[in-house]
């Protein structure tokens, strides 16, 4: 493509939509990535990098992210734009690009530099990023982190460990929300720091679901040296970069999961279409069906405010709940529909919504859990007298 | 995108007229105070801004009016001769959803108030599968108040009757019509509920028990969070079905979508604003009640969130797209 076909698909959002769905749909270029079933996570995350690869080559997964990252400019909304078209062509959207939304966007605000150097290969599916935030005694209460690192001369030297980390198996660098201040310093001791795996003292445990795939890990990190120009952001700043990046999380997966979640929910009607079905499957049907463009509408005005510039505040708890309630309502409404298929089937495709019905308990959990995310909007949205404090 | 073009100054004020317009004004009269405020210079400009405010505020303020039948009747009116006065709308009976009874037996209705000041009642009828029109001579219509959940309501049911009328077919005007409600019933709901979240947040902010007030309990404050999801969820929905309005079946599907998810809502901020007041919850001493019995009769009317996940369900079973509704 030209470059000023390239600018104008930056600037112009309906020809960018326009230009991708003819291009997704145009012969059968992509088929190896549509309708597959993966063993293991693995397999799908190393598919899903090729996938990547060959959008990158072609420029449609660039939109939306600066040039001097590597991208061809334009701004969040051409990714949903991009989540939505390869739902809706039957495509995946490639897992890197889930952690790529949480992660990207703060490192390309609080450190160009990191980001000139290393996201572009991430856009070209080469290497991808985990999130070292959890670890075992810090989960919904993250500000009790211990993970250190110390300030050596030019170095920082990590020590302690990190848990639950996505993709962690496969990832190439860790962005790690360490300690730099006392341990009881909470929040204000913090600080962001981009970890290479392959350096010397990581190491990384997988971390199987029930379902069986190794969807998380836990890593460790034994006095590994990393050079300080690593921060995201300054010496002490951590807890700030981690709320910037917690919009994009709340927001951009909510808006991924609503654009795959509608994918599932049409494949699972084409799966159970002339099959006996359980009374009142036509309500629940038409129930999830809502859960899911009620998430849509919520999102999308979210996605048009982070485009705008506007900084999305505790609201985006909204998101999040209406993401764990489509999730939710999306995967029991297949086990339900399965039925005993669902528990005893052998096919992949059941295989497959068994292993999602995991994966999708995960949604009142992670990135703050059901509750958590009911505090904040009661805190910060209704201002509700708060809970004494333990 | 967004549909509203109203600034923040401007829907304020609106707010603050409206507000007043409702405490001093109700049933028909509501009509010609609109009118006087210049309401429908408001609409031309930007219909999706004033007629979710006016149906919000009609919400919030518990009003009874038959402020709906312009919205229907806007759409309605296009293929109907000339008006000759005032005009009502019947509406299907709730458990028909959006269709009408058939144009060769008795018809059975509700309209929103008394036909004192009616000239013509306009009547959907379902001839030959598709919806058409009857211009009715109010004068021996059956109309009765309902008296059921919501006392307030000031509506009233027809049964038996068999208005004369030559019938003008309507398929489109009339789905159009239906979808035009639904947004403004959606948004009526968004308000019944944002009233009464504010009494609980309110009521269990001042209550105190075991030395702290109820709202600094997990389980009270997070009851209340959830009612403000819900309502969240019914403002963005609005979004969505307001920007499909202007094609041609007039976004019925959306619209359809956005009423099935405020009658959820509305279910659930009235369990929790219940549960959250206590016995005083279930009394007639608490506004609660009245806002409880309106939201329930509003989410019957056009078709209430059951009927309308069943017809979805079914739709959808039977082949419909699962349509996206949102667009980046
Ligand atoms: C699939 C998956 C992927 C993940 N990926 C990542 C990742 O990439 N990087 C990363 O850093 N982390 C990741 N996480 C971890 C995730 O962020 C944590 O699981 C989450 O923050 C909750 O922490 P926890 O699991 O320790 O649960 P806990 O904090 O122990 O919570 C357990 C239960 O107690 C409840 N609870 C806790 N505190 C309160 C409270 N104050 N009020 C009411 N209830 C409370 C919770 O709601 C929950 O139900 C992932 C988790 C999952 C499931």
């Amino acid at each position: 493509m030209t470059s000023t076909a390239t600018a104008s698909l930056a600037t112009d959002l309906g020809a960018y939509r326009t230009s991708l769905r003819a291009y997704l749909n145009n012969g059968d270029a992509l088929d190896r990535w549509r309708g597959k079933h993966h063993g293991s996570t693995e397999d799908r995350i190393a598919e899903h990098a090729a996938l990547m690869a060959h959008l990158y080559q072609d420029g449609w997964n660039r939109y939306g992210w600066p040039a001097e990252a590597g991208g061809h400019g334009g701004d969040e909304r051409h990714r949903g734009v991009l989540y939505d078209e390869l739902s809706a062509a039957g495509l995946p959207v490639p897992d890197p690009q889930l952690m790529l939304e949480t992660l990207g966007p703060a490192v390309v605000r609080f450190a160009p530099d990191l980001a000139a150097r290393y996201l572009p290969e991430y856009l070209r599916g080469a290497n991808w990023w985990g999130q070292g935030f959890s670890e075992p005694e810090a989960g919904s209460d993250l500000a009790g982190l211990r993970c250190r690192a110390r300030r050596e001369g030019e170095h920082y030297v990590l020590s302690g460990q990190k848990l639950w980390t996505s993709h962690g198996a496969t990832a190439s660098r860790f962005v790690c929300l360490v300690r730099t201040g006392t341990p009881e310093s909470r929040h204000r001791g913090l600080s962001m720091i981009m970890v290479d795996a392959a350096a010397p003292g990581v190491s990384v445990r997988p971390i199987a679901l029930a379902s069986g795939y190794r969807e998380l890990a836990e890593v460790f990190f034994d006095d590994v040296v990393v050079p300080a120009d690593r921060l995201v952001g300054e010496e002490g700043q951590g807890w700030a970069v981690a709320m910037y990046l917690l919009q994009w999380e709340r927001a951009m997966y909510a808006w991924q999961s609503a654009a795959v979640a509608l994918r599932r929910f049409r494949e699972l009607l084409g799966q159970v279409a002339g099959k006996p079905l359980p009374d009142g499957a036509a309500t629940r049907i038409g129930e999830c069906y809502g859960d899911i463009v009620a998430l849509r509408a919520r999102s999308v005005r979210t996605v048009r405010r982070l485009a705008a510039g506007e900084t999305v505040g505790p609201e985006a708890s909204v998101d999040k709940v209406l993401l764990a309630t489509a999730e939710t309502s999306l995967h029991d409404l297949a086990r339900d529909l399965l039925g005993t298929d669902f528990v005893l089937g052998a096919g992949a495709d059941t295989g497959d919504w068994r292993a999602d019905w995991w994966f999708s308990r995960s949604a009142t959990i992670l990135g703050g859990s059901a509750e958590v995310q009911r505090t904040i909007l009661a805190d910060h949205v209704l201002g509700l007298p708060k809970e004494p404090r333990a | 995108m967004t549909s509203t073009t109203m600034d923040t100054a401007t829907a304020e004020l609106l707010t603050g007229s409206l507000r007043e317009l409702f405490a001093g004004s109700a049933g028909r009269a509501v009509g010609p105070a609109l009118a006087a405020l210049g309401w429908a210079e408001v609409v031309a400009e930007d219909p999706a801004g004033a007629t979710t405010l006016l149906f919000t505020e009609h919400g919030r303020a518990l009003a009874s009016s038959p402020a709906l039948d312009a919205v229907l009747l806007a759409e309605l009116d296009r293929v109907l001769p000339a008006g000759n006065g005032t005009r009502a709308v019947l509406y299907p009976y709730p458990d028909d959803g959006d269709q009408p009874s058939t144009v060769d037996g008795p018809v059975r209705g509700l309209l929103l108030a008394g036909l004192e000041s009616v000239d013509e009642v306009v009547v959907p009828v379902r001839a030959n599968g598709a919806v058409a029109l009857l211009v009715a001579d109010p004068a021996g219509c059956p109309a009765e108040p309902v008296a059921g959940f919501d006392a307030g309501s000031g509506w009233l049911m027809v049964s038996g009757w068999q208005p004369a009328g030559e019938p003008v077919p309507a398929a489109q005007p009339w789905e159009r019509a239906v979808a035009a409600g639904r947004r403004a019933l959606a948004a009526e709901i968004a308000g019944v509920c944002q009233a009464a979240l504010d009494l609980a947040v309110a009521h269990t902010s001042a209550r105190v028990q075991y030395g702290r007030p109820i709202a600094s309990f997990q389980a009270v404050r997070h009851r209340l969070a959830e009612g403000h999801v819900a309502i969240s969820d019914i403002a963005s929905m609005l979004d969505a079905a307001w920007a499909t309005a202007g094609s041609a079946n007039g976004g019925a599907w959306a619209a359809a979508m956005t009423k099935l998810r405020a009658g959820r809502a509305q279910a659930e901020v009235m369990r929790h604003g219940v549960q959250v007041l206590g016995a005083m919850g279930l009394t007639s001493e608490s506004e609660m009640h009245r806002h409880v019995t309106r939201a329930g009769a509003l989410d019957a009317l056009l078709g209430g969130h059951r009927l309308l996940s069943e017809t979805t369900g079914r739709a959808l079973l039977a082949g419909a797209p699962a349509d996206p509704v949102v667009e980046v």
